[in-house]
């Protein structure tokens, strides 16, 4: 039986140390049950990676969400997703008939600038931080295949222009090449522009089945995997691998290939990110993701858009909220609700997000979800 | 710079999760780990091997290794990092992917720079040199 999405809904994204995380989930659990015209929920899936205990408990009391199973779970930068993909499969076995997928994140509060190192594990505990992780990917890549500086800004001034279309984004402003590469070095080749924001946001799906409801949204695969190990045996950079064999169990549970998909939202928290990312999936060649940017195939009013929403260096990046953001802007696309970054036509949809952080293997965690169609 | 250590974290009392590395006369060594079943090369002191389950036994890897993938970092992770610093995954000769602090250096470091083990950087990482 076919699972939909019933409704959407999310905060603003930015800084917002002001508000309380659950006055940041009330914004999307109401906007969610809204869209979804339902009054209440029979179990919650939660994202969050640094939430307190209970925050789940606290955001929805609040808004009057009680007596229900609450299941919180933390995957990294892949947690709202994984509550989308839990939410999706107890509905698929039975246990419930309407579910909320919540992602929850303050980070604001927490960081001044990068997340501060685990320091149990053995990487983090060298200095080794994501962004550093993800320029080591972009060193390499730069050796293998000539990518060049250009390259990887392109994809901060796609999605950059996208995200100015974007009014719940974090950063609204168009930038130029020419200002990503001078705005300041955070681990070679990166720099500022290439990293997604700091930002307190949430973000919330209503799940339940198939019902007579065009706006519904059905979801036609979804699958988590986590990272094989990582080491020298590996062919390919840190995270191709856990996307690519994440992306093909998602195919062939929807029957689907990377040529059926009319838009997508991937991880770009950094800009080698999307590179790879688009690879993974299948949308180019290993070393050819470069080309998708240039040629204007991943811009809006290209073949297939990629990141329309602005992605997450556009709209920020608070880890738990981050991948029920993705899916709100596929359902919006879907629905044709996306206003002025309306990619035309769009049928069907991909979302994938990676989570990372844990060293030795391939991610901590990634899900891809192929929506409508 | 920025961190707000959690509260329940004794900082001091912290095992050290780094690859460990051994001085063995001019040379330092990684003490990992080889996989008696497949023969994989770990970096760390597993009690199975990552790739097939099979059980290890102790193994020395080094010095020598070549730079797979460098970033030169501008942002501080540590209090104590001084920045900019250069950190590598560096592929030791038959053995496995480390993630080493570069020594500073005037000579030119790439993907594919030949480097050797060399003693723990001030903060105790493990560290490779332009190898001479
Ligand atoms: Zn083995």
């Amino acid at each position: 039986m076919t699972v939909s999405i019933w409704g959407v809904g999310t905060s603003m994204f930015g800084r917002q140390p002001a508000r309380l995380p659950a006055q940041l989930a009330w914004d999307a659990i109401q906007e969610a049950l809204e869209d979804a015209a339902v009054d209440g929920v029979d179990a919650a899936y939660v994202g969050t990676v640094f939430g307190a205990p209970g925050v789940a408990q606290r955001a929805l009391s609040g808004v009057g969400i009680t007596g229900i199973p609450i299941i919180t779970v933390e995957n990294a930068c892949a947690s709202g997703t994984t509550a989308f993909h839990e939410a999706h499969a107890a509905i698929a076995a039975g246990r419930y008939e309407r579910v909320l997928a919540l992602g929850i994140e303050q980070m604001s509060t927490l960081f001044d600038g990068p997340i501060t190192p685990e320091t149990t594990d053995s990487e983090q505990a060298s200095g080794l931080l994501l962004p550093a992780l993800y320029a080591l990917s972009a060193s390499r890549y730069m050796a293998d295949y000539g990518m060049t500086l250009s390259d990887l800004a392109q994809v901060a001034v796609k999605n950059s222009r996208h995200g100015s279309l974007n009014p719940r984004a974090q950063r609204r402003r168009a930038v130029t090449e020419e200002e990503i590469l001078s705005s300041r070095p955070i681990a070679e080749p990166l720099t500022l522009f290439q990293c997604a924001g700091l930002s307190d946001a949430a973000a919330a799906a209503v799940l339940g089945h198939e019902r007579r409801d065009d706006r519904d949204v059905a979801i036609r695969a979804s699958a988590l995997k986590s990272g094989l190990a990582w080491d020298q045996a590996s062919k390919h950079v840190w995270g191709f691998d856990v996307v690519a064999d994440t992306s093909a169990i998602a195919y062939a549970q929807a029957g689907l290939g990377p040529d059926d998909i009319d838009v997508v939202e991937l991880h770009d928290a950094f800009t080698i990110g999307e590179l790879v990312t688009a690879e993974a999936l299948g949308l180019a060649a290993p070393g050819q993701g470069a080309s998708l940017v240039r040629s204007g195939e991943a811009s809006l009013g290209g073949r297939r858009p990629i990141n329309p929403s602005g992605g997450l260096l556009s709209r920020g990046h608070p880890l738990g909220a981050t991948g029920l953001a993705q899916i709100a802007e596929i359902t919006w696309q879907l629905r044709g609700e996306a206003g002025p970054r309306q990619v035309q036509g769009a049928r069907t949809g991909l979302v994938e997000t990676m989570g990372g952080g844990a060293s030795g293997i391939d991610g901590n965690g990634c899900v891809v979800t192929i929506l409508g169609g | 710079m920025n961190s707000l250590p959690p509260a329940s974290k004794k900082l001091d009392a912290l095992a050290d999760p780094r690859p460990v590395i051994i001085q063995a006369g001019q040379h330092h060594l990684l003490d990992g780990r080889s996989c008696q079943a497949c023969g994989h090369a770990i970096a760390l002191q597993l009690p199975l091997c990552p790739r097939c389950r099979g059980p290890v036994e102790p193994a020395q890897f080094g010095p020598r290794g070549v730079i797979w993938a460098l970033t030169v970092v501008h942002v501080p992770a540590r209090p104590d990092d001084k920045v900019p610093y250069t950190l590598a995954y560096v592929d030791l000769d038959q053995g496995p992917r480390l993630l080493a602090s570069v020594a500073p250096t005037d000579a030119t470091v790439e993907v594919g720079s030949s480097v050797a083990l060399t003693a723990l950087s001030a903060l105790g990482d493990p560290t490779v040199e332009v190898a001479p």
